[in-house]
């Protein structure tokens, strides 16, 4: 397998449900991602793209087939394993900013730093560092409550960038902003993808197609179209 | 990263500053009367033994009244003879035996010149022989215990300065003393009792201000006569006795009522209905435990009640916040938290409830016993009699601080566990779709 594959999904079926009632969010799904792609998952709700990015971002396990993030098999991984490769090689961007509300938005961007047990005075200044990348150094002692939207999005994106990860997931991140500051959350998103990280964005805003290279609509839980 | 879960935990308890204080209270008010029933158990005991232990632990009242729990002394009654005190004191678990010979006095009177007299009221005066002071266990400051058949007297401290602070009673002065029958008797005071720091017990049933020997006050006494017109015998109505060691103060006790009620003077002397009854230390002490266990009984289970109801709180409102917190679990989850990580953020926000219900409870008990022994001083006092003068020192019993905040810790982890396993085995895709 060449190495430049971020993420490679191998006829991934994914079945909710119990035996009597079941429902096939994903079926055969097979895909590859290049590493420093910028992909934009399309599609209608319920037509499995939430399902593939939970797949993707180790948050949820297939039915069947397979998935391989970075030569690694994720199939074979236990939930601590799954929580590690969480914590150090995927970006979460939620559409609800997700941020914890009792802490700082320095706090929330530590979080992750947090749970891979980094040290105090590092993970501060990595924090720092990227709150003053997304203009928000006088912000970090606030509370997500005081930020506006689009400042959280910012400490969303600041937090999912906090371990390097060498991939963002980012599902529907402007769905709750105006669409001036989604453009800027997009412009941001665009630029970390100059920077080498691989990016997976989940939309159904046919504006957004634009900040992506390749694009795959989704239906009924099958890849209807690949551009 | 123990640290940093921890103070997470302290983050959203300050984020919930009255729920996190509602659900306090159940630990607070449990904790804190366990608190109150230590300190309140401690000081009163201290209390008991101070009392008790400057009176001879061996020693024993004997008396006449109502047998019974608790019996009953009538002081009025008298009956024991000098025969009756030498023949107890022949039984073989018995020391050492004194009579007490109640004898009322008109006046103290202190001669300053030739027809200068000084009298103040003279109270009541102990008529006895020196083995008293042993069996109270009490001693002589300055000089030395009357002699038996000499017009000699000792008295307490605080007699000295009856005929004023500025001319205090010296050893060797001269008094006068006037029965109620108003004889005058020419008296020396040989020696000043050591006032105990703490006022006991016996000391104020005795109050014990002045004593003498039963020859030449009581015996040639009216009020001290039983017997028929033709046969007078000097009876006394209580005895203090001394056993000979404390593991035989019952066998003496035995043995005093098998004398007394077979073949003693005192039994033909005592009203028919009237028992002989004999009150040991160790008696009151037992008494006083069987109260104090009681009352902490009691206590124990509402504290007891109130740490479960308390728990059950702390339970319910950790359910609520994981519930709340749903969607914040699934995050820490995407961005790496381990299920682990997740339990601890909970357990430690219950544990942390624990330890604040825990210490705010030892600080609410600590101020609670402090009050209850203020109430319990003051009801003393209201009391009067032989506890007026004693006072219950605060005596807090401190380990128990340490294991009632232990014990709110492990209430709050107990409470915990259950809300904690909820939070930790959530599905992270279901808990990121929760709203």
């Amino acid at each position: 397998m060449p190495d430049d594959i971020a993420i490679e999904t191998n006829s991934i079926t994914k079945i909710y449900g119990t035996s009597k009632v079941q429902f096939r969010a994903l079926n055969n799904v097979s895909l590859k991602v290049k590493r420093g792609d910028f992909i934009a998952l399309m599609g209608p709700s319920g037509s499995g793209k939430t399902t593939l990015m939970n797949l993707i971002g180790c948050l949820d396990r297939t039915t069947s087939g397979e998935i391989i993030l970075d030569g690694q098999n994720l199939s074979i991984l236990n939930d601590n394993q799954l929580a590690e490769i969480r914590g150090k090689k995927i970006g979460f961007i939620f559409q609800t900013f997700n941020l914890v509300p009792t802490i700082s938005a320095l706090k929330n961007v530590e979080l992750p730093l947090v749970f891979g047990d980094m040290s105090r005075v590092s993970r501060e200044k990595i924090a720092l560092d990227l709150l003053k990348k997304f203009g928000l150094e006088n912000w970090a002692r606030n509370l997500p409550s005081e930020l506006s939207g689009g400042q959280q999005q910012r400490v969303a994106i600041a937090r999912a960038l906090a371990n390097n990860p060498s991939i963002i997931l980012a599902d529907e991140p402007t769905g709750n902003l105006d669409s001036a500051t989604g453009l800027q959350i997009m412009k941001y998103l665009a630029s970390i993808n100059k920077e080498g990280k691989t990016i997976v964005l989940v939309t159904h805003d046919n504006s957004l197609k634009k900040f992506a290279n390749r694009i795959i609509t989704m239906k009924d839980g099958e890849i209807s179209e690949h551009k | 990263m123990i640290a940093d879960i921890f103070l997470m935990s302290l983050d959203a308890l300050r984020s919930h500053k009255i729920r996190t204080f509602l659900t306090l209270i159940g630990v607070i008010i449990g904790i804190g009367s366990v608190i109150i029933v230590t300190t309140a158990g401690s000081s009163v005991r201290i209390f008991i033994e101070e009392q008790w232990n400057i009176f001879n632990p061996t020693g024993m009242v004997i008396g006449i009244g109502t047998a019974g729990d608790p019996p009953q002394i009538s002081f009025r009654e008298m009956g024991f003879t000098d025969h009756d005190v030498e023949e107890l004191k022949n039984l073989s678990y018995v020391k050492e035996v004194a009579p007490i010979g109640l004898l009322p006095l008109k006046a103290i009177k202190l001669r300053e010149g030739f027809l200068k007299w000084q009298s103040k009221a003279g109270g009541t005066m102990y008529a006895t022989t020196p083995a008293l002071l042993d069996i109270m266990g009490m001693e002589i400051e300055e000089g030395r215990m009357f002699q038996d058949k000499k017009n000699e007297i000792v008295m307490s401290k605080s007699m000295t300065t009856l005929f004023g602070v500025d001319k205090p009673l010296k050893v060797g002065d001269t008094l006068y003393i006037q029965r109620l029958d108003g004889k005058l008797i020419k008296t020396t005071l040989v020696g000043i009792l050591k006032e105990s720091e703490n006022s006991n017990i016996m000391s104020q049933v005795t109050s014990l201000s002045i004593a003498g020997p039963v020859d030449p006050y009581y015996s040639t006494y009216f009020g001290s006569n039983v017997g028929g017109i033709f046969k007078h015998v000097t009876a006394y109505g209580i005895l203090y006795a001394d056993a000979t060691d404390k593991e035989h103060v019952d066998d003496a006790k035995n043995q005093i009522l098998n004398y007394l009620n077979t073949s003693s003077d005192a039994k033909n002397y005592k009203d028919k209905n009237s028992d002989f009854v004999v009150i040991t230390q160790q008696y009151i002490i037992s008494k006083v435990d069987q109260i104090t266990s009681v009352m902490s009984m009691l206590i124990t289970s509402i504290a007891l009640v109130s740490l479960v109801v308390g728990g059950i709180g702390i339970a319910n409102i950790m359910f609520a916040t994981v519930t709340e917190r749903t969607r914040e679990i699934g995050t820490m989850m995407a961005i790496g938290a381990k299920r682990r990580n997740i339990m601890s953020l909970f357990l430690y926000q219950s544990a942390m409830i624990g330890l604040l219900g825990g210490v705010l409870g030892v600080i609410l008990g600590a101020s609670g016993g402090a009050f209850i022994i203020q109430i319990l001083n003051q009801y003393l006092k209201e009391l009067g009699g032989a506890f007026s003068t004693g006072n219950i020192a605060l005596a807090y019993s401190t380990q128990w601080f340490l294991i009632a905040v232990i014990f709110g810790v492990m209430i709050g982890i107990l409470a915990g566990v259950l809300p904690a396993r909820k939070a930790a085995k959530m599905d992270p895709v279901v808990a990121l779709r929760y709203s």
